[in-house]
C-alpha cells in the first residue's frame, strides 16, 4: 500500500511541479507587481478605476462579452436542436460542420473575417447588390467586427452544453405533456425549455467567460475603436512598460472570471471529453 | 412534440442550416485568397495564380517562422506528453480530494485568461533569461497544452481494466513491466490524441507566442500577427491556408486514432 502512495506521488511530481514553477510563480509573481506600486499599495487599481479611459474600456469589455454570449445562445439553439433529430449521414455532416471551426487558429479565422468584412469586400459588395444598402458599411474596425468575429469563434462553446441538455431529456415527458392536451407552445414553455435551461446556461457562461478575456480577435478586428480589457493589458506592457498597471488589470480580469466560474461551476461542461480539445 | 408540425422543421433546419454555412464558410475564404494574382487580396480573385505560394517559399523569414513553429511545436507536445501521461496516471490513481484538487490544478491553465497567462510568463522568462528563446516558448505552450494531454490520456485509463493490472502483478510482473505490457498498449490512442492537441495547441498559439517569441524566434502565427497589421497581401492568405490543411490534417488523424481505439474497447 505504501509503495503504491510513493508511486502515485512520483507520478503527479513532474507536472505539479512544472505546473508551480512555470504557471503559479509566474503568476504569483506577476501579481506582486500589482501592490508594489512606487506611488503606494492600492495606487495601481485606483489609477484602473478612477480613469474614465479604463472604466470605459472595462464596461465595454463587458458588453461586449454580454451581446456575444446572447446571440451565441440564439444561434446555438436551432442547430443543437436539429443535432438531437438528425441521424446518420446527415448528423455527422452538421456535428463536424460544428467541430471544423474548433480545429481551425482563431488567428486564422479573424484573418478570413477581415478579407470578408472589408470597405470593398465580398459582404459589403452583397449586401449593395442586393440593395440592403447603397454605400459600403464600416464592418470592421469597431464593435459590429469584433462581435461578428467573437460569435464565430466561441458559437461551438455554446452549441454542444446546449445539444448535451437537449440529449438527456426524456421524449416521453414531451409525450405526456402533449397527450394531457398541452399545446406545442406550453410544451415548449413549460417542459422543454426549462430542461434545456441548464445547458443554456453552461453555454452562456462559458462564452461569456471565454469572451471577457479575448484577446486576437478584438485587437484585429477592433483595432483601437472597440478596445477591451486584454487589450489594455497588452498595450500597458508594449506600449508603456506600465507593468504595475498590466499585473493590476490581470488581477481584476482573473477574479472576474474565477468568482463567475464559483457562481456558475456546475452548469460548466468540465473534462466531460466534449472539449477534449 | 411528437407531431412536429412541418412548418417547425423546415424552420429548425433551414435557420439550423444558415447557422453551420455561417460557422464553416468563412474560413475557407483566405484559400481564394490566396490564389490572387494581383498583390492586394481581392475576393473573389480578378485572376488566379499561385506565386504568393512561389513568394511563401522564397523568402526566408516565412520559411524560418514555419521552422521556429515547428521546433516549438515538437518541445511543447514532448513536455506536454511526458508530464501530462505521468499525470493522468497518477490522478488515476489518487483518491478523492487530492484528485479533484490536483484536476483542477492540471485544468486551470484552460480557465485562467490566456492574455493573463501570458503577461505571467513573459514576466518571469525575461527574468530568467528564456525569453526569445525556443525552448521558453516551448515550456510556455507546454502549460497549454497538458490540459488536453491530461483529459485525452484520462479518458483512455477509464479502458483500462483493474483486473487486468491485478492478473499482471498476479502473474509477477513489476510495475515498470505492468505499465509497458498492459497500461501502455491500450492507452497509446490516448496519449497520440493528446500529443496531437498538443502540437495543434503550440502550432495555432498567438497571444503567448507574441511576447515570448522574441525577434529571433517569430513562429508562423506572429509573423501573421504582424504582417496582418503591417501589409494586406495574399502572402498571409497563403500561410493562414497552409494552416488550415496542417490542422485539418492533424485532426483527422486525431479523430481517425480515437475512433480506432473507441472500438478495441467497446
Amino acid at each position: 500500500m505504501k509503495r503504491r502512495h510513493i508511486e502515485t506521488l512520483l507520478l503527479l511530481a513532474p507536472a505539479v511541479i512544472f505546473l508551480g514553477l512555470a504557471f503559479v510563480a509566474p503568476l504569483a509573481r506577476l501579481f506582486s507587481l500589482a501592490f508594489t506600486d512606487e506611488a503606494g499599495m492600492f495606487s495601481t487599481f485606483s489609477t484602473l478605476i478612477d480613469s474614465e479611459v479604463y472604466r470605459r474600456v472595462m464596461v465595454n469589455t463587458f458588453l461586449v462579452a454580454f451581446a456575444v454570449a446572447l446571440i451565441t445562445v440564439l444561434l446555438a439553439w436551432p442547430v443543437a436542436y436539429i443535432l438531437t433529430r438528425l441521424k446518420g449521414f446527415w448528423f455527422a455532416f452538421a456535428l463536424y460542420g460544428v467541430l471544423f471551426p474548433f480545429w481551425i487558429s482563431v488567428l486564422v479565422r479573424t484573418f478570413s473575417w477581415m478579407i470578408l468584412l472589408e470597405r470593398n469586400g465580398p459582404l459589403n459588395r452583397f449586401l449593395i447588390n442586393i440593395g440592403i444598402t447603397d454605400k459600403p458599411l464600416s464592418l470592421l474596425f469597431n464593435d459590429t467586427g469584433v462581435m461578428i468575429g467573437m460569435v464565430h469563434v466561441l458559437l461551438p462553446y455554446a452549441i454542444l452544453p446546449l445539444y448535451g441538455a437537449m440529449l438527456r431529456i426524456d421524449q416521453r415527458l414531451l409525450l405526456a405533456s402533449d397527450g394531457l392536451g398541452a399545446g406545442l407552445f406550453d410544451t415548449f414553455r413549460r417542459i422543454y425549455f426549462p430542461l434545456c435551461l441548464p445547458g443554456l446556461v453552461g453555454g452562456a457562461t462559458f462564452v461569456f467567460l471565454l469572451s471577457l478575456g479575448f484577446f486576437i480577435t478584438p485587437a484585429l478586428l477592433g483595432g483601437s475603436n472597440a478596445i477591451t480589457l486584454s487589450m489594455l493589458i497588452a498595450s500597458f506592457i508594449n506600449d508603456r512598460l506600465a507593468w504595475s498597471l498590466a499585473a493590476a488589470g490581470s488581477l481584476i480580469l482573473l477574479v472576474i472570471v474565477l468568482a463567475l466560474l464559483a457562481v456558475t461551476a456546475r452548469f460548466l461542461p468540465f473534462g466531460k471529453g466534449v472539449y477534449a480539445r | 412534440m411528437s407531431k412536429t408540425p412541418l412548418w417547425l422543421k423546415i424552420l429548425a433546419q433551414g435557420s439550423a442550416g444558415l447557422v453551420l454555412a455561417f460557422l464553416c464558410l468563412p474560413i475557407l475564404a483566405v484559400i481564394p485568397a490566396s490564389f490572387n494574382k494581383a498583390s492586394f487580396i481581392a475576393l473573389p480573385p480578378l485572376a488566379y495564380s499561385s506565386r504568393w505560394y512561389e513568394a511563401f517559399i522564397a523568402d526566408a523569414e516565412w520559411r524560418n517562422a514555419l521552422l521556429a513553429s515547428l521546433h516549438v511545436a515538437v518541445i511543447a507536445t514532448l513536455v506536454a506528453v511526458v508530464f501530462g501521461t505521468a499525470a493522468a496516471m497518477g490522478l488515476h490513481r489518487a483518491d478523492g480530494r487530492w484528485r479533484s484538487l490536483l484536476t483542477g490544478l492540471f485544468l486551470a491553465p484552460m480557465i485562467v485568461p490566456v492574455i493573463v497567462t501570458a503577461v505571467a510568463v513573459y514576466r518571469s522568462a525575461l527574468d530568467v533569461g528564456l525569453s526569445g528563446t525556443p525552448v521558453g516558448l516551448g515550456l510556455a505552450h507546454a502549460l497549454l497544452a497538458l490540459p488536453f494531454v491530461v483529459i485525452n490520456v484520462g479518458i483512455a485509463l477509464r479502458g483500462v481494466e483493474e483486473n487486468w493490472l491485478r492478473a499482471a502483478a498476479g502473474l509477477g510482473a513489476g510495475p515498470w513491466t505492468i505499465f509497458r505490457t498492459v497500461t501502455l498498449p491500450n492507452i497509446t490512442p490516448g496519449i497520440v490524441a493528446g500529443a496531437i492537441f498538443s502540437f495543434i495547441t503550440s502550432f495555432d498559439e498567438v497571444v503567448v507566442a507574441v511576447f515570448l517569441a522574441g525577434y529571433a524566434n517569430k513562429t508562423l502565427p506572429v509573423k501573421i500577427w504582424e504582417s496582418i497589421r503591417l501589409e494586406f497581401t495574399p502572402v498571409v492568405a497563403v500561410a493562414a491556408t497552409l494552416m488550415i490543411i496542417l490542422a485539418v490534417v492533424l485532426f483527422a488523424l486525431a479523430q481517425f486514432l480515437t475512433k480506432s481505439a473507441g472500438r478495441r474497447t467497446a
